[in-house]
């Protein structure tokens, strides 16, 4: 998602807000209703379609006492709940530890330390998901007050993970800001953080929330291997079809998995839409 | 030694056989009545080392010739028992004069399987309850160790072409194990059905941990449970890794209770104690030898003969330990092979 900063646009949210732009999402403006209609639709019809006939494929299977264990609403559910819980937690960790980070490492006086910044970003990206995962457990087994196994060392684990995509975009959407506009900030009498808080980061947000959907996915794919390490999730289901040799329990825990990744990422996209500041 | 000499009888044996101008009756050796000879005119022959095989649909009847100069291809599994007992078979193989493609270390039971069926590999060591709950697809086991060995030798030789050589003695099969130095703790369980007083009376120390495929199972979870009586509360119960199982259950952290194979090294070498099925729940792995109806069909009674005595000697103590030198002690799995086989007199040099 390119912005353009050649022209007026990269002005603060509150003029553009002024100027009474419409609600709609710039990508749709322009387009018939039915079109725009059609675009926000697609998606959700095609899970539910593609839901639909899982539960129909599913049905019309014969199932043996293995199958009925574990395909079954309150077990779906519950694996469901943990793989939502995984990704999102983690997701929210980066987010909280990628960004400061990200603004960090491109302020002037500390931008010798970008590289080593992102290098540690790079690092845990480049580490196998699960030679990560391992890692951790074995990290976490050293150290009294972390549990080894569960919810928390399989956050920690996704989290450095996933941690690359939001540092770079958050470094990238800040580098890409025009420095004439820093400097007419300057001008306007703002201080280094109203430069920061009111130019840079409006400007920056577009990308950065494409990192935070890239992340997202990310940690949904990953979490499939958390419950190697006590953290459930519908990985579950897959490796106990696999294993198991039941293809209906394999299909369901991949098909879920699949479903998911593209909700959320349906769900990322409307939310980069709208918290995109109007005008950009 | 033994086997030697029982190789030398065996091609004596042919020999007066092939002289014989292959009479329609079936031949005794003479001499050492410990040998016997294959007999071949007959057609429901069968192997020698005391384990008769299936009648078989269409497939070969055991061959008779001797090892010297076949070309045999040995695979196995990925784990560390399969690689010890893939090099078992070759280093006897070896041994017997055979020529031997090493494939072992192939990956997974499918990817064996697989290998096995397209003739890839000639043999491999399979366990006869993965071949009844996974191959065959039943959902319940078979109690008795010869019976549920013998309805598997028969369904794939029929269906396959495969031929199960005699089983080893050792079962490596489902097991729940508890630190050792846990036990007092724990109200020193020593059998499955003493976790029943554990489950009700301190249901927060009845903590398990499992491999994901344990509770869905009938011969897993849910059958003991039903089997004796007792449940696990279920929010106690994590699904781990295979091997985080049992660094877990030695941590105790998240479980004092760990599912385990019955058979694998880290048992001794974390100081797990295996409370004993006293129920007689969890099926029967006792592996075979399989080979190829192709290889069997040249071969039979020179690998019932050469597989006889090993599979004896492979017993649930000496597995274990075999187990413990590669998994615990880093010995490599061709090395412990070639010294069980030596210690345990298997080899003919």
């Amino acid at each position: 998602m390119a912005v353009d900063t050649s022209g007026p646009v990269g002005r603060p949210q509150e003029l553009a807000d002024t100027a009474g732009t419409t609600p709609l999402p710039r990508t749709t403006e322009g387009f018939s209703p039915l079109r725009r209609a059609f675009r926000y639709a697609a998606m959700p019809l095609f899970l539910t379609l593609l839901l639909l006939g899982l539960y129909l494929w599913v049905t019309g299977q014969q199932l043996g006492q293995v199958e009925q264990r574990q395909l079954n609403a309150p077990f779906i559910t519950a694996k469901l709940v943990q793989h939502v819980r995984a990704s999102t937690l983690s997701t929210i960790l980066v987010i909280l530890i990628a960004v400061p980070m990200g603004i960090l490492a491109t302020r002037p006086s500390l931008r010798r330390f970008a590289p080593l910044i992102i290098g540690l970003g790079n690092f845990g990206q480049a580490i196998p998901s699960l030679g990560l995962l391992t890692l951790i457990f074995l990290f976490a087994r050293t150290v009294e007050w972390l549990p080894s196994t569960g919810i928390v060392p399989v956050v920690l684990a996704l989290t450095a993970y996933s941690a690359l995509p939001i540092l770079r975009n958050t470094m990238v959407g800040l580098q890409q800001v025009d420095p004439s506009l820093l400097l007419a900030g300057r001008g306007m009498g703002l201080s280094n953080t109203g430069v920061l808080t009111r130019i840079e980061m409006p400007l920056a947000v577009p990308v950065i929330l494409a990192g935070v959907r890239t992340a997202l996915i990310i940690n949904i794919g990953t979490a499939a291997l958390v419950f190697l390490y006590g953290g459930g999730g519908l990985g579950e289901l897959i490796f106990q079809g696999f294993q198991l040799r039941r293809t209906t329990i394999l299909m369901t825990g991949a098909v879920l998995t699949a479903a998911l990744a593209l909700l959320v990422d349906y769900l990322a996209g409307l939310a980069e839409e709208f918290l995109t500041p109007k005008g950009l | 030694m033994r086997y030697r000499t029982k190789t030398i009888l065996a091609l004596l044996a042919l020999l007066t056989l092939l002289a014989a101008a292959c009479g329609g009756e079936p031949l005794e050796s003479e001499g050492d009545g410990e040998a016997a000879a294959p007999a071949t005119g007959d057609a429901t022959a069968t192997g020698t080392a005391g384990t008769g095989t299936a009648d078989g649909g269409g497939a070969a009847e055991a061959g008779t010739e001797s090892l010297d100069g076949a070309e045999i291809t040995v695979g196995s599994k990925d784990f560390d028992e399969q690689l010890i007992l893939g090099y078992i078979s070759k280093v006897a193989l070896e041994d017997a004069g055979a020529t031997v493609i090493d494939q072992i270390n192939l990956g997974g039971t499918d990817a064996a399987r697989a290998a096995l069926l397209s003739g890839e590999i000639d043999t491999y060591w399979e366990y006869n309850g993965t071949a009844w709950i996974s191959f065959m697809e039943q959902e319940d086991p078979i109690p008795d160790r010869i019976e549920q060995y013998e309805v598997v030798r028969d369904a794939e030789l029929e269906e396959h072409q495969l031929h199960w050589l005699a089983p080893a003695e050792f079962n490596n099969t489902y097991g729940l194990a508890y630190l050792t130095a846990a036990a007092d703790d724990l109200g020193n369980p020593e059998t499955l059905s003493d976790l029943g007083p554990l489950t009700e009376e301190s249901p927060e120390l009845a903590t398990l941990c499992v491999e994901s495929e344990f509770p869905a199972r009938n011969d897993g979870l849910p059958g003991m449970e039903q089997l004796y009586g007792y449940e696990f509360p279920p929010e106690n119960v994590t699904v781990l890794d295979t091997g985080v199982v049992y660094t877990a259950t030695a941590d105790r952290d998240p479980c004092n209770f760990g599912e385990v194979f019955t058979t694998d090294g880290r048992i001794a070498a974390l100081e797990l104690t295996v409370l004993e099925d006293d129920k007689g729940f969890f099926p029967l792995y006792n592996p075979s030898p399989i080979f190829t109806d192709e290889v069997y069909g040249q071969y039979g009674a020179a690998l019932e003969e050469l597989f006889a005595p090993i599979s004896e000697a492979l017993t649930q103590d000496a597995m274990t330990e075999l187990n413990k030198r590669v998994s615990a002690d880093g010995e490599r799995p061709e090395a412990v092979a070639q010294d069980f086989l030596e210690s345990n007199d298997l080899l003919g040099a």
